[in-house]
């Protein structure tokens, strides 16, 4: 400690040089994990798709383009972007025009405290697992002892197999998603409605706005961005449906539940197709970047008000 | 007209509280359903009329389910997965996000845009190629393959990265006059500043990292290292004849911790899925 | 011993040079403050010398010895924020031991400081409380204890007081200018606010777009400006200034509260015509706008007199300073006086 100024004096040197590759070294782990799990894959995704071989072949074989050729001739592979196509549509769809109207409805005035109590419930099937969702509705399904069949029989329907027959088993994983997902997008909404500032509703009130314009003239388009925003997030979440597909219907009958992401496993994994599967993971990719450029051109143009 | 319209108000407030009971029935009955049929026999599921609840709660189907399959390997390897993915992440996350929000370098703009795009990519359309990484690796059936994805939780950096740019730079300043090195400041000074922010995040992490099925479906293919929703899930298809009252008592092993969770903090759960919804 | 000095300081951001060629002194055991319009430089000096900003060419002295290379921490300065900048997640006691800490000072060396301390700034009893439970005046305190704890060489304070209500700021200037003549040690305060500089002071630094304009007694500051700048920016309202009437660009000025409403005799003054045009009763004192034709003229006076009203206004040659062309001051020569007189006919009309 004798030299104890220059010992100092060449620590704050080192410190306003580390100082300036500090911010690297500090986003570096973060960085080297992004890279390795995120961008990486990315490019490796694109490379593999130009390849044919199973999963375990050493040296796979270029092949160009022919995979995605396969994907373009595949009937499969239509069927599982219509599949996907509609998935999205009714999920988004419903959940959304359900959303809204709920979330405004337990946002007025009327009991209050069965409105806590209604989100509450709500949003539980949210934190849920999604294997324990689709089970629990795979056995309110069930074609023989389930609970819905129970209630139809003694409404005087005829029994009828939800998940069995290719007409309604998409619709039903449909339904499983929106039961499951409500909850959240009307959290979402409610928080939106709750930042709309309360004088612009007493100045309608001032104005004896009818309770029917209010909603659409004052209400609707303050919480439009929102609407837009979060449609985007569960756009994006049914593109990645998988859970309740695997759980409930592993792609079937015939096809008709099978969407993108189940095509991808199980071509890599069941068919042994990985160059296959990658190519069909490159159009995953495209449609995820499309819908998030969506998103940011309307965040751009999102009107911002108050 | 006083008196009318005060009948008309009621009639309507009536409606409306039956109204809301629907849909509170609509969300609560299948998990009504799912724990009455985990304590009902074998004969009491398939009997018509269905049984609305059990004669004799049937705790037996419990014990049923751990028989069937492993209960107490998979749930040890869901908790560690769990824990090693909360507890880790912070160590990355918080530099990543510090050094986002107070320092100045060239790159900063790609790191951001790096965190953005992985909060953009799913993994769902990632996995393949680093499930081709890990078996290269020899790491598949391995925990690191089911931690290491997510340990740049890129919503964590994001969110922490708002939190800190919050923080106003003069308590950092008083802090190195006050002789603090450069990790005191950020563990002592700035992690404490940004609780509530950690808690969300962790919260968050737990909650998918408990109900994460896809990506251990996809990393794993022996009993000693799946988590409990592959478990749970394997019961189903174990079975020839479909025990649903069994398959329901284990599902409920995988429901239960959550709820619990839920019940004593669904606000702050509430808040933090706000937060991560609208940014 | 610290007496500071900064020597051909030049400070740049990127391209931009915000402070060239500052060469400054800070007296040991002084009261400096340093004061000038916000974007003057005057924080960015501070902050050089706390080493909370490195310096782009140049030499920071602490007591002789160069500081450029030594960190904040490690140069036994202790500084004040405008926001305090308390730690949020610490009790006073851990705000006001964390520093002490740093230094690894021992246990009950630590324990007997923070007492001390708190039984001169008053903060004893609120120990255990969190800075968001304390009012804008405590918080003050605690950051205050903060810095003495550490019984610095130098004590910085930047802008203290410009976060508390009127009454509350007046009451820490007293005490500011007390702690200082107990403790003894160099203080180094800036300011945006004249009055602050001029009431706690004893060695006033004026700056100006990244320049000592000068440097002085509060009381020479008032008295004897050096330029047209200091002399407008001490004192309210501003130093009159009559430009366009003098030879070689000459500009003639005197504080509002040396015009008096008299006529004055040939040796002692000028006198002017002039009009009350408005009239701000303060109380004690009345400012007047008054119109002449050598423009508009600010007075300070205690005499009453109506709006609208013709006067004689009178100004002493003593209360007058001369600046040249380049707004610096110019000697006041018996030649200029009789320019003077002869320009504004310093004699009586009748």
């Amino acid at each position: 400690m004798t030299k104890k100024t220059k010992a100092v004096k060449s620590d704050f040197a080192k410190a306003q040089r580390t100082e300036k590759i500090m911010g690297y070294m500090l986003a570096l782990p973060a960085v080297a994990l992004l890279l390795a799990f995120t961008v990486y894959p990315l490019f490796y995704m694109f490379y593999r798709s130009l390849y044919d071989g199973s999963i375990i072949t050493k040296n796979p074989k270029f092949v160009g383009m022919e995979n995605y050729l396969a994907l373009v001739e595949s009937k499969d592979f239509h069927q599982t972007l219509t599949n996907t196509a509609y998935y999205t549509l009714v999920t988004v769809g419903i959940t959304m025009v359900l959303a809204v109207l709920i979330a405004v409805w337990l946002n007025g005035k009327r009991n209050r405290k069965v409105n806590d109590i209604a989100q509450t419930f709500l949003f539980t099937p949210h934190i849920i697992s999604m294997v324990s969702v689709s089970t629990l509705f795979l056995w309110l399904m069930d074609s023989n002892n389930g609970l819905f069949n129970a209630v139809l029989t003694a409404l005087g329907f005829e029994p009828y197999s939800f998940l069995a027959s290719p007409d309604t088993a998409l619709f039903s994983v449909c339904i499983v998603s929106i039961w499951k997902g409500l909850g959240y997008y009307v959290l979402l909404i409610m928080a939106a409605l709750q930042n709309i500032p309360t004088n612009v509703y007493e100045a309608a009130e001032m104005d004896d706005t009818p309770k029917w314009r209010t909603f659409f003239k004052i209400t609707l388009p303050m919480i439009s961005p929102t609407i837009l925003f979060v449609s985007v997030v569960a756009v994006i979440s049914s593109f990645k449906v998988f859970d309740s597909i695997s759980v409930m219907t592993g792609g079937g009958p015939v096809n008709a539940t099978n969407t993108l992401v189940y095509y991808i496993y199980d071509y890599a994994y069941k068919y042994g197709k990985p160059g296959q599967a990658c190519a069909a993971g490159m159009v995953l990719l495209l449609c995820v970047v499309v819908v998030t450029y969506v998103q940011f051109l309307v965040g751009k143009k999102r009107v911002h008000y108050q | 007209m006083q008196g009318k319209n005060k009948t008309l108000d009621t009639c309507i407030n009536v409606l409306d509280i039956l109204a809301k009971l629907f849909v509170i029935l609509i969300m609560a009955f299948p998990f009504f359903w799912m724990i009455s049929t985990a304590l009902q026999t074998l004969k009491e599921t398939i009997s018509v009329p269905l049984t609305l609840w059990p004669a004799e709660l049937q705790w037996v189907n419990f014990v049923e389910v751990f028989k069937k399959i492993d209960v107490l390997t998979y749930l040890r390897n869901s908790i560690i997965v769990c824990v090693s993915v909360v507890t880790l992440q912070f160590f990355v996350i918080v530099p990543c996000a510090y050094s986002l929000a107070k320092y100045d370098y060239k790159a900063k703009p790609l790191v951001f845009a790096m965190v953005l795009l992985g909060q953009m990519i799913p993994m769902q359309l990632t996995f393949l190629p680093v499930y081709f990484m890990f078996s290269k690796a020899g790491l598949i059936n391995n925990y690191l393959s089911m931690i290491l994805p997510f340990i740049s939780n890129p919503f964590g950096i994001f969110m922490l990265r708002q939190y800190f740019m919050q923080v106003p730079t003069e308590i950092i300043e008083a802090a190195k006059m006050d002789n603090a090195s450069e990790l005191k400041v950020m563990f002592k000074i700035m992690v404490p500043m940004v609780k509530s922010a950690l808690i969300t995040i962790g919260l968050l992490s737990f909650i998918s990292n408990w109900n994460n099925y896809f990506w251990a479906l996809i990393m794993t293919n022996t009993d000693s290292v799946r988590t409990l929703p592959i478990g749970i899930s394997l019961l189903k298809n174990a079975e020839t004849l479909q025990r649903w009252n069994v398959i329901m008592a284990g599902n409920l092993l995988l429901v239960l911790p959550m709820l619990l969770l839920y019940i004593v903090a669904s606000k702050k759960i509430r808040n933090a899925f706000v937060y991560s919804g609208i940014k | 011993m610290s007496s500071i000095s900064l020597k051909n300081v030049k400070k740049m951001y990127g391209n931009d040079t915000v402070i060239e060629g500052l060469n400054l002194e800070i007296k040991d055991g002084s009261f400096t403050v340093l004061v000038g319009p916000s974007g003057c430089g005057k924080s960015t000096t501070l902050r050089m010398i706390t080493g909370l900003e490195t310096v782009t060419e140049g030499d920071v002295f602490i007591d002789g010895v160069r500081v450029n290379d030594v960190a904040p921490g490690k140069r036994d300065i202790s500084m004040v924020f405008q926001n305090y900048a308390l730690y949020p997640t610490m009790s006073v006691k851990e705000n006001i031991e964390f520093g002490l800490i740093n230094k690894k000072i021992p246990k009950e060396e630590r324990e007997r400081r923070i007492k001390e301390v708190c039984e001169v700034v008053g903060l004893t009893e609120y120990l255990g409380r969190m800075p968001a439970n304390l009012s804008g005046g405590q918080r003050q305190r605690v950051a205050l204890a903060r810095a003495m704890v550490k019984e610095p060489k130098v004590f910085m304070m930047d802008e203290p007081l410009s976060n508390l209500d009127a009454k509350l700021r007046a009451a820490m200037r007293v005490e500011l200018i007390n702690m200082h003549k107990r403790m003894g040690t160099t203080f180094v305060y800036v300011t945006h606010d004249q009055v602050e500089a001029m009431s706690m002071a004893d060695d006033i630094v004026l700056m100006h777009k990244g320049k000592i304009i000068q440097q002085s007694s509060p009381a020479e500051l008032y008295h004897n400006p050096n330029c047209i700048y200091t002399a407008q920016f001490v004192g309210s309202p501003q130093t009159n200034i009559i430009d366009g009437h003098l030879p070689e660009e000459i500009k003639l000025g005197f504080r509002p509260e040396k015009i008096k409403f008299r006529e004055m005799e040939k040796e002692e003054g000028i006198t002017l015509d002039a009009t009350i045009a408005t009239r701000e009763m303060l109380g004690s004192e009345i400012i007047y706008s008054l119109d002449t034709k050598y423009g508009v003229l600010m007075c300070k006076s205690d005499v009453d007199m109506p709006v609208d009203s013709e006067v004689k206004i009178g100004v002493a040659y003593k209360h007058m300073y001369l600046f040249g062309a380049d707004t610096y001051r110019i000697e006041f020569t018996d030649e200029l006086k009789e320019t003077i007189s002869s320009v504004f006919g310093g004699a009586r009309n009748d």
